[in-house]
Formats: structure tokens, sequence, C-alpha cells
């Protein structure tokens, strides 16, 4: 304990750098209160509210259960189930697909025109979503719309614009989406084509690979990454939908388009039942959790950096 | 050998043609927006794609009659804050984790990653709320926060990864020379993931421009709407005239086009180069 002119300096620079090393939690503080005000506490409230008793903003009764209850004996919700499923069903490998085609097109067998359809595939991603929505209600659009005009070409013809038929709504929205978002995929698969080692590939064009087989068994192995970030943007993507469905339809006909995003729009803001809103917000969160969770367990690490492997 | 030529060349052209047709199918939905717009009220009803003679007349009528640069400015403002302030936080956390590997940061990124997948859906209604009480509602504020808080988990994502790819010895060099954590931060680790910042600005930039639930939501007086909630109401307005509606729907969705095909390059490059993983 005695404390010699040495020791003084030790604990002198033993404290500057615990000093040095808090300064350091600064790089953090930022981005986690703003993450703690915006995402985190809006988080703690909806659960919360879910239990409560919502006519206005301050909590009522405990009601424990009873707003998940509510939620799951509505018909609308399992309508809204089926319409979500159905939506990551069809956009995700569809956009996949097609985005992949071109991709392979585009990166190897373009020189002069690739930065060309790269770009213009991409255009309908940054167009504006209600601009998008808007142009399609037009195009679905009886008598005047081009896009039933166009179908009579191939002797398709519609009683009514799709959008109109519960049947049908849907269907007529998932394309919408399709439409916009295919050009991600192909960027996406662009990304991960330009990354392929040539070698990889002149090798395998030596052994007689070629055509269709090079692509199933040498070049899809390999573009798994991109795959995955595609299916979980995809699901993110479907969790997220709302501009489309809330201009185009607003869940209608007779409900028969509702998505989660216009179903909680309906509950929260329109009927003002604060309590069913958060219940369904909860309902939503946990999907979000659960998938993302399945996907971190089956496909691996979502954005996993020291996956360098390119072989399959 | 010759013959070879001749085929691979045919190849070529018939793969060029293929994707130039469907490119132009593909494209249909925008060529009819800007036809549409330029038309008169007698030809707005005509089901084909383009319709002679043009007419330039909605756009003028569209903007004499709207303070459309009002809603260009709000938006401009929101995403160009929204932008910078995810750029700075999420590389200043990005950079804590991934170079000073501070004890006790992974748990806070693995929390943060567990949002990734946060839907705005879930997260509007207590918005709204808390916004509301913190009297921000109709504010430029009561926007970019939220998406700031929105924006930050990819953008981090995408920065950790570069900042681990980047060579770990000019970090070591700098520190030895006696830089401070900010400084090695600030001359060494931003300008190595250049491309990486550029990607998540672009990114962010085209998400926020673009996002449409929480502005609906929050932005509920006229002048200080942002560009995507306005279409929604001149559909209504312009009911019996979409040519004007269209000329607004183009107003729109070209500066954003525009801006697009000026930085695609970049925004190519940072992809390619690993901005997303897999």
């Amino acid at each position: 304990m005695n404390s010699t002119p040495l020791d003084m300096n030790v604990s002198y620079v033993r404290k500057r750098s615990i000093l040095r090393q808090f300064g350091r939690y600064l790089f953090l503080v930022p981005a986690t209160v703003i993450f703690m005000v915006f995402i985190a506490y809006p988080i703690a409230w909806v659960v919360t509210n879910s239990t409560f008793d919502g006519e206005s903003v301050a909590l009522g009764n405990f009601v424990g259960l009873q707003h998940y209850l509510t939620v799951i004996t509505d018909p609308v919700f399992w309508v809204v189930m089926r319409n979500m499923f159905l939506w990551a069903a069809i956009t995700i490998p569809v956009q996949m697909l097609i985005g992949g085609v071109i991709a392979y097109y585009v990166e190897f067998y373009t020189e002069r025109w690739r930065t060309f359809f790269r770009t213009l595939f991409f255009i309908p991603v940054v167009t504006s979503v209600s601009v998008v929505s808007l142009i399609w209600i037009q195009i679905y659009a009886p008598y005047y719309g081009i896009g039933q005009e166009y179908l009579k070409l191939f002797g398709i013809e519609l009683a009514n614009s799709p959008l109109g038929d519960p049947q049908y709504t849907i269907f007529a929205l998932i394309v919408v989406n399709i439409w916009q978002w295919t050009g991600f995929s192909m960027l996406m698969y662009i990304a991960g084509l330009s990354n392929l080692p040539r070698e990889i590939l002149d090798a395998a064009r030596v052994d007689g690979a070629k055509g269709l087989r090079m692509a199933v068994s040498i070049i899809i192995p390999m573009l798994s990454s991109s795959t995955k970030s595609l299916l979980m943007l995809g699901i993110i993507g479907t969790l997220q939908t709302f501009p489309v469905v809330f201009l185009m339809t607003n869940g209608g006909p007779n409900r028969a388009s509702e998505i989660f995003g216009t179903y909680i729009f309906k509950q929260s803001f329109v009927i003002g039942d604060l309590g069913v809103g958060a219940a369904l917000s909860v309902i939503v969160l946990l999907i979000a959790f659960i998938l993302s969770v399945l996907q971190i367990v089956y496909l691996g690490g979502q954005f996993d950096s020291d996956n360098k492997r390119n072989t399959p | 050998m010759k013959q070879w030529l001749n085929k691979e060349n045919r190849k070529s052209i018939v793969i060029h043609a293929v994707l130039l047709v469907l490119l132009m199918i593909w494209m249909i939905p925008e060529i009819y927006m800007f036809t549409m717009a330029l038309r008169t009220p007698a030809q707005v009803f005509d089901p084909s794609l383009f319709v002679w003679p043009i007419t330039w007349d909605n756009f003028v009528t569209v903007i004499i009659d709207n303070p459309l640069h009002v809603f260009f400015i709000n938006s401009i403002i929101v995403t160009v804050m929204t932008v910078l302030a995810v750029i700075v936080l999420s590389s200043l956390f990005a950079f804590a984790i991934s170079v000073l590997k501070l004890p006790g940061s992974l748990v806070l990124y693995a929390i943060l990653l567990t949002t990734l997948m946060v839907p705005i859906a879930s997260l509007v209604l207590p918005l709204a709320i808390l916004l509301k009480n913190f009297d921000w509602v109709n504010r430029y504020l009561g926007l970019i926060l939220p998406y700031i808080a929105l924006g930050v988990p990819f953008s981090v994502v995408v920065l950790k990864a570069f900042f681990e790819d980047s060579p770990k010895e000019l970090f070591d060099a700098a520190k030895v020379d006696g830089c401070n954590a900010f400084q090695v931060y600030w001359h060494i680790a931003l300008p190595m993931v250049r491309p990486a910042l550029v990607f998540v600005a672009i990114w962010q930039f085209i998400v926020t421009w673009n996002e449409f639930f929480l502005a609906l939501v929050i932005m509920t007086e006229s002048e200080m709407k942002t560009l995507t909630i306005i279409p929604m109401q001149y559909s209504g307005f312009y009911m019996a005239n979409p040519g004007a509606l269209f000329a607004i729907l183009a107003i729109i969705a070209i500066p954003l086009i525009f801006l697009y095909v000026l930085v695609q390059k970049a925004f190519v490059r940072g992809l390619t180069a690993g901005a997303v993983k897999g």
C-alpha cells in the first residue's frame, strides 16, 4: 500500500486508460440512444398495451390476452395470414427466377449494353411506390385500362377489373409487387455472378458443362449467398408491404386483400382500438422474430461476413 | 472457325434482342405514365399505350396550380438529414464493434440485428403516440428520427463487414503513431470503406425518399407532406382529369430515376464489392 512514485505512475496510466476506454464507448452512444427511443421503447409499448384496455392513450384495465383472442377469432385476421403467405410464397421465388435469368444473360452475354440493361431493369425499384400504385390502378382499370386491352390480344377477356374481384385482387397486387422488385433480385444476382471465380466456370466449360447444366449444377449453388439474402429481404419486404395495397384496394373488396399493414392501420387509426392494434403489432413482431431465428438456424448467419466460400 | 464465330455472333444477337423485347414489356408501366401525362382530356380514356398528338398542357397546369416545390423541399430535407445521420451513427457504431472491439459491444450488435426484421407496420402505432407526446407530429424531426432508427441496423451490418475486411495493420500502425480512436476512425477507417458508405447512402436515400407508411401517419398537415403521400390526395382531386394526375406522378418519379442513373455505377460497385453478403 505504500505508494511509490512508480505506483502512482501506474495507477495514473491505468486511470487514463480506463478513461480512454470509457471515451470509446461514446462511439456506441448515438445509435444506441436513438435505437432505444424509437425501436426498443415502441416495442415495449405495444407489448404492454396489448394486454390493457385501450380506449385512450392512457392505460385502462388489465385484460390479459383478451385482445389476442379478439384478433385470432376475427376471420379477417386469417384472410391477412393467407394473403401474407401467398405474398411471400409467390413474390420471392418469382422475383428470384426472373431476376436471376435476366442477371445471367446480362452478365454473361452482354458487354456494351450491360449497364443499359442493369440500369433500366432497376428503374421500377426507384420509382416511388405510390406512383407505381396509381399507374397500375390505371392499367387494371376496366374499359380504358391498357392491361385488359392487351390481354385481349392473347385471347384473355376479363369480365371486370381484377382489383374488383375478391378472388383475384391479391394476385393482381402481387403482380405489381413482382414488377416493382424484380430489378432488385436481378442486381443482387449480378453482384453474385460478378464475384464468381472465372477459373471455376472455365474449368467447368472445358469439362463440357454448358447451358442449362452449367447453370443448374454450378452457377446456382455458387449463388446461394445471394439467394439467402434475397430470401431474407423478401420476407422483410412482405411484412413491410403497405402502400401498394393501401393505395390500390385499401384491403378491399370486402377485405379480401387485407394485409398486416392495412389491418393494423384500420384497427389503430380508423377504428381507434389501440389494444387490438397493439396486439396485432405484437403478432407481426413475433412472426418476424420467429422467421429470422428460423433463417439463422437453417440458413446460417443472415449477413455472414466471414462466409467467403464461393465454392459450392 | 468462321462457322463457330458466326454461331456465337448469332447467339449474342438473339440474346440481345430477347432482352430488349423483355425490357420494353417491363417498361410499359413507366412509358404509360409519360404517355398518359401527355394526353388531352379527350384522349385519356383511350386504352392504348401511345396516343397522338401529344400535349404538354398537363405539366403546365399542375405546376402552376400546385405548390409541388413545397413537397419536394420537405422530401429533400427529410431524406438528406436521414441519410447523413444514418451514415454517421452507423459508421461510429460499426467502427466500435469491428475495429475497437469494445467489450460488450457485440451484445449490442446482436440486439440491433434482431430489429433488422422489425416491420414498420408493427411500430407505426406506438411511434405515432410517442411522437404526439413529444409534439413532433408534423415536424421534420418526427420523421427523421424514426427513419434513422430504422435505417441504422442494415447500415451497421454492411459497414461492419467492410471494416472487418480492411487490413488490420493500418489501424495498428495508426495507433502506434499515437492516433486516438476518433482520429483512426476519421482519417483511416472512413476513407477505407468509402464504397460501402456510398452504397449505404444511395440505398438509404431511395428507401427514405419512398417511405410511405410513417409519412402518412406523421405528416398530416398538407404543407408538411412528403412527395410519396401526395399522389394519393391528387388522385381524388384529378379524378376527372387523369392526364394531370399522371403529370404529377411523372414529376415525382423523374428526379429519383434521374438521380439513380447518375449514381448507379457507384451503387453497383458497392454491391459487387460485397456490400451485401451471404
